[in-house]
């Protein structure tokens, strides 16, 4: 995830090259070392320099890592053809490389070629068990197929080795939830919650499953992480804050006469501080708004 | 007794700086060495599994607070079951570990490069331009058994031992980041190296048995009151 800073940095780049004021260089070294995704820009932008000899020389041995990244680029924006010259220029340059090979596995996949691609992927994987950027490939293979439950088999091989890899781990909770198993998806999310402490949006991905699953213990746990995202988030997150109010009511609900003791406070507090964000950014939902948190309450 | 001891010329033209030069040039000849000769290293899937697990009970020490205690004690067992826990390890494989370590042929290349480099002429050569103390007569004087002599004066195989330290710095300069002497990291590395996973295996199984678990979400839920509270007003 990009800092505030490196963000500001990015966008002014942005802005300055789209203004055609130079530049193109470093922007798309700041897109590269970010790993942030904006494919129409790099190859807007890349392949001008790349298409021009005398630009293409003056950056030496760089420019075949802007060959790389204008090819997977192209192959995300559906420019196979530009994709494809880039990967024949580093074949031509790097024949027996294992980065090239990779990347065209990657143009088979682009081309929609899910069998020869999986296939290249599994050589390749012969010389190199343990890479892992090859593993997660052939796992958005069987996602990109529709196969979820694949995509989750393999994905649990690969984390069965690397385990410490929580990319992987947000990926496989997601599939679970994409696939309604809550309790598979809880786990992965504490997984998360440990790698990742302080990262808001795992506390609200978990406290999500947590409501889903429901269940009186469930939705007091739910609250809790709603409330720790809010407290992250210095109560900016409105899910979080109808998270709260949402929990509130079902354990209401289902706790109905009995221990009332219950801090209502806090539910109250977030149900305010909706109605505030809503006066404040969308007046016209306000309605809306107030009729469903009347239900909450009454419920 | 502090008389100045009269310092032939030679000596310094011919063993100070030439020591010193000689030494920069070994190390950039061996970090050029090192770079054709290194294979790109071709871990053990094994290997990889271990240090990835000592990660996860790492992670799962330092954040366990964040999980409820249901979630916390199902990893507890997961990690530390005697019979077939992840960071149990039964002790026939901690010896295996060692006897790979000495197998590995580069580093006992490295070893007798360095016993090469460390036969060098033993004498008093040269003065430090500033008094210092008898302390540090151990320092600079390895090898000169006089106590009469002042402590400036330096002897070479010192000499030689504040260039390896010293130059350090001066390799990072020429050599970029990753080479700084890389020498003397290698030796605390061997110390360590052949027992490391099965040890750092068992410590983390030992952190993790001790871990009393303290669930934090309750304080979260009156913070978050609090940020509200300073909200609304």
């Amino acid at each position: 995830m990009v800092c505030k800073a490196e963000q500001t940095e990015l966008n002014r780049l942005e802005s300055q090259v789209d203004n055609g004021g130079g530049g193109a260089w470093e922007y798309l070294n700041l897109i590269r070392k970010l790993k942030v995704r904006r494919s129409d820009d790099v190859v807007k932008y890349g392949s001008p320099i790349l298409n021009d000899p005398k630009k293409r020389s003056a950056l030496g041995d760089d420019e075949w890592t802007l060959y790389e990244q204008v090819a997977v680029a192209a192959m995300d924006c559906q420019r196979l053809d530009i994709a494809k010259d880039c990967v024949k220029a580093l074949q031509k340059k790097f024949p027996e490389s294992r980065r090239v090979g990779r990347l065209q596995a990657l143009l088979l996949e682009a081309k929609g070629l899910w069998e020869e691609a999986d296939k290249a992927y599994s050589n390749l994987l012969e010389d190199n068990p343990l890479d892992q950027v090859i593993h997660k490939r052939r796992v958005a293979i069987a996602k990109a197929q529709g196969d979820n439950l694949k995509a989750i088999e393999s994905l649990n091989k690969y984390l069965e080795i690397f385990m410490a890899d929580h990319d992987a781990w947000r990926e496989l909770a997601e599939n679970y939830v994409s696939l309604q198993m809550y309790k598979q998806a809880a786990f992965c999310y504490e997984e998360l919650l440990l790698s990742q402490p302080t990262v808001p949006l795992h506390h609200l991905a978990y406290g999500d499953v947590l409501y889903t699953l429901g269940g009186l213990e469930n939705l007091q746990t739910a609250k809790k992480y709603y409330a720790s995202t809010i407290d992250l988030t210095k109560g900016t997150n409105t899910r979080a804050l109808y998270g709260i109010c949402l929990c509130a009511s079902a354990i209401n609900q289902l706790s109905k006469g009995r221990n009332k003791d219950d801090k209502d406070e806090l539910h109250s507090l977030a149900a305010t501080v909706l109605e505030n964000e809503y006066k404040r950014t969308a007046p016209k939902k306000l309605a809306l708004l107030s009729a469903s948190l009347k239900s909450f309450k009454l419920a | 007794m502090a008389e100045d001891l009269v310092l032939d010329t030679a000596i310094r033209d011919w063993v100070l700086i030439p020591l010193s030069v000689v030494m920069v040039l070994i190390g950039i000849l061996r970090y050029f060495v090192s770079k054709l000769m290194n294979s790109p290293p071709s871990p053990d899937s094994k290997i990889v599994k271990e240090g990835q697990v000592v990660i996860r009970a790492r992670n799962l020490k330092q954040a366990a607070n964040f999980i409820p205690a249901k979630a916390f004690r199902t990893r507890r067992v997961y990690f530390c079951n005697e019979e077939n826990g992840l960071l149990h390890v039964p002790k026939g494989q901690a010896q295996n570990a060692q006897a790979q370590m000495f197998s590995d042929p580069n580093m006992a290349m490295d070893m007798m490069k360095k016993n090469l480099s460390m036969i060098i002429p033993q004498g008093c050569f040269t003065k430090i331009p500033f008094p210092l103390t008898q302390r540090f007569r151990g320092m600079l004087q390895n090898g000169i058994d006089l106590s009469t002599v002042d402590v400036s004066y330096v002897s070479s195989r010192s000499w030689y031992f504040l260039n390896l330290f010293g130059l350090r710095g001066l390799f990072s300069l020429i050599l970029g980041e990753e080479n700084a002497m890389d020498d003397t990291q290698k030796m605390m590395q061997m110390g360590g190296f052949g027992m490391d996973p099965s040890r750092s295996l068992g410590a983390e199984k030992d952190n993790l048995d001790i871990l009393q678990h303290n669930w934090a979400l309750n304080k979260f839920e009156q913070r978050a009151e609090a940020v509200l509270r300073k909200l609304v007003e």
